[in-house]
């Protein structure tokens, strides 16, 4: 295995051994006793990349131990005029493969991005955390030469729509209860990984990455008058663990990827610098419809909690017949990481749980096994914070806190969701005209193809 | 009150882990930019170095000698002594390395110059060029100077997760460490009639 194939991995090259990455892994993955450079156990690791973004172990130019700094950089696959700071625990880069996407004037590029990559993006041009620029980041995707600047936030309204139906069903049926959301490839993968026999419980949507993916090469490939092959799909993704489900051999719902590379927030920010392009600088642009108009519900998937206040604006709507913009639905948390509230839906009492960070969701999942389970749905972010703190957000310095800073990016995704015409998925009309047009119905054939899929270690091994 | 001594960054090898973050710290203060690595402006060059010998690991850098041998070394007179500690004009540096030799804990390097998000560049000879020379990055010299210019103190002290860096004053010390043992001899003293 050459280090560059893998998804997350540390560099003995550059490794001090200070086990700090330890401090911050959520499934104890990182291998090593102190002083000595440190390994993953890929059989644990769920390539979160929270050990990315700790590590500060980087290659001085004054340190002769580290000797061929250009041949790290091929290792990496980096270009031999890269410049950027190599650090020991680093991901698998996809500059390179997307430039090449780009170049193909075969093909039409399609890109998509996170929700929480708006209000990060901005701090890798120098603004200060939490600085929310998403017309910004539509002009400057347009300029790095995408020919259509889509966005992952009309997935999750997608995703919203698929889930909730799902939750009802099961709700109705008695069965898989509790459900636990399955848009975080960290926590899917940490089930597959550590919870193999309690994967039923999972939702069978994919992520609103793999929404996204499939619906560009089947809709959107229908209304550019495209073959699903002819369309190069990126994804710019606040996550690491999005590459590794990108890769996923499950996730082709049209017998292509659905995503052919997936971007950080910090490599798409290093490719705009190397092509000139001043995010903050630039004028505030739309992305494209139909498959880049969202709603706030979908917004705020972004920040731990969003999925679920976004799936209860909707489940409100859809049982109730009343529309609201917000749920009124308070969490309380009960233990560190761990959020709670009970709701009434469809004359259900449904009990719910927001779980922010993996190293919480074990005891819950304890209960699970062992039938005593005292919730019904469950939302869990790998990521403390949820992805507004992912392994693909900017590195910060570190004296800078990160706390802070992750809490001025969720106030910057709520501050956006107010702020939008349309506040729930099921009001987004591009949805609803995706439903009308093509899908028919959430849950039907051809989301069940597109849409959903089925989780298992076996089906995503870990390179 | 003013220090009759110069402060320096005193590293603490018992608790350092080597992560580096000092280092981080060190080269993000004296480079333009904002809160994340992407955002810096040019190369990283630290100004204290992670060494690593067997099992111990310690950041090194310059102690600001009162009679600094870089100093009394340099043939430009661009390494002075302030009274916030000795400090490089690199106006003045040509690169000459004499205070590398001569530093005894190897605390100076020559490192790139940026200004205004480009390297500073130096001329040299190239008879295969057609202009009979090239320009590349010059290379000046550099070490820790205290952060003079940052708000919030040494960015190294700051950035360590283990508190093993502290920007101390040496007489403030000495003057600590007097009073200390003078308390600890308060109930010493020779008994009645005892000469010692």
């Amino acid at each position: 295995m050459s280090v560059s194939s893998s998804i997350v991995s540390i560099d003995p090259l550059l490794c001090t051994g200070c086990r700090r990455c330890a401090e911050v892994c959520p499934v104890d993955a990182i291998v090593g006793t102190l002083h000595q450079p440190q390994t993953i156990d890929t059989e644990r690791c769920v390539m979160c990349g929270q050990c990315v973004l700790r590590c500060s172990a980087f290659a001085s130019p004054f340190d002769e131990t580290i000797s061929d700094i250009p041949a790290i950089r091929k290792e990496r696959g980096l270009a031999e005029d890269d410049t950027s700071t190599l650090f020991a625990a680093h991901f698998r880069v996809d500059k390179g493969s997307v430039s090449s996407m780009l170049a193909d004037t075969e093909k039409v590029s399609m890109v998509q991005c996170a929700p929480a990559v708006r209000s990060s993006i901005a701090e890798e041009f120098g603004l200060a955390p939490g600085t929310l620029t998403p017309g910004q980041l539509a002009a400057a995707l347009r300029r790095l030469g995408f020919d259509l600047v889509y966005d992952t936030i009309f997935a999750a309204d997608v995703t919203i729509m698929e889930e909730a139906s799902e939750l009802l069903e099961r709700l109705e049926s008695g069965t898989n209860l509790p459900m636990f959301t399955s848009c975080c490839p960290g926590w899917v993968r940490y089930m597959e990984t550590a919870w193999g026999d309690q994967l039923s419980h999972l939702s069978s949507c994919k992520s609103p990455q793999q929404m996204a993916g499939a619906l560009f090469k089947s809709y959107g490939a229908e209304i550019a008058g495209k073959q699903p092959e002819q369309i190069a799909s990126v994804a710019v993704m606040p996550c690491t663990a999005k590459k590794f489900e990108a890769g996923r051999p499950e996730m082709q719902a049209a017998g292509v990827p659905d995503v052919d590379a997936v971007l950080t927030v910090t490599e798409l920010a290093d490719m705009l610098k190397r092509k000139g392009i001043q995010l903050p600088s630039l004028p505030e642009e739309e992305f494209d419809t139909p498959l880049g108009l969202y709603s706030g519900a979908g917004t705020i998937f972004g920040a731990s909690g969003g999925v679920m206040e976004a799936a209860l604006r909707t489940a409100i709507a859809v049982t109730t017949g009343k529309e609201v913009d917000e749920s009124g639905v308070t969490f309380t948390k009960t233990e560190e990481g761990i959020s709670r509230a009970t709701i009434e839906v469809a004359g259900k009492t449904v009990r719910a749980v927001i779980v922010s960070g993996l190293a919480h969701a074990a005891k819950l999942l304890e209960d699970v096994r062992a039938g005593n389970a005292d919730f019904d749905f469950m939302e869990v972010m790998c990521c403390t914070g949820g992805c507004v703190a992912g392994g693909g957000q900017p590195k910060l310095l570190p004296h800078i806190n990160l706390q802070d800073a992750i809490q001025r990016r969720r106030e910057s995704l709520h501050v956006h969701d107010k702020a939008l015409p349309v506040r729930a998925s099921h009001r987004n009309p591009s949805v609803t005209a995706l439903y009308d047009n093509y899908l028919e119905k959430p849950l039907g054939h051809r989301s069940h193809t597109l849409l959903h899929t089925t989780y298992g270690k076996a089906a995503g091994g870990h390179e | 009150m003013p220090h009759r001594l110069n402060p320096f960054i005193l590293a603490t090898a018992s608790k350092c882990i080597g992560c580096r973050a000092c280092e981080l710290a060190c080269a993000a203060a004296h480079v333009e930019g904002g809160v994340s690595v992407g955002s810096l402006q040019a190369p990283l060059s630290p100004r204290l170095y992670l060494t690593c010998v067997g099992e111990m690991r310690v950041p090194v850098g310059c102690r600001h000698c009162e009679d600094a041998p870089c100093a009394a070394v340099c043939p430009n007179a661009a390494i002075y002594r302030t009274d916030r500690g000795v400090q490089v004009d690199k106006s003045r540096c040509v690169g000459c390395k004499t205070c590398i030799v001569t530093c005894p804990v190897g605390a100076m390097e020559m490192g790139q110059i940026w200004e205004n998000g480009k390297p500073v560049m130096r001329r040299v000879a190239n008879e295969n060029s057609s202009e009979g020379s090239e320009m590349e990055p010059a290379l000046l010299a550099s070490k820790c100077d205290l952060c003079k210019d940052r708000a919030g103190g040494p960015a190294c002290v700051e950035a360590c997760p283990e508190q093993a860096l502290a920007l101390i004053y040496p007489d403030a010390i000495k003057r600590r460490r007097n009073i200390q043992a003078a308390l600890a001899l308060k109930g010493t003293g020779a008994r009645a009639g005892e000469v010692l």
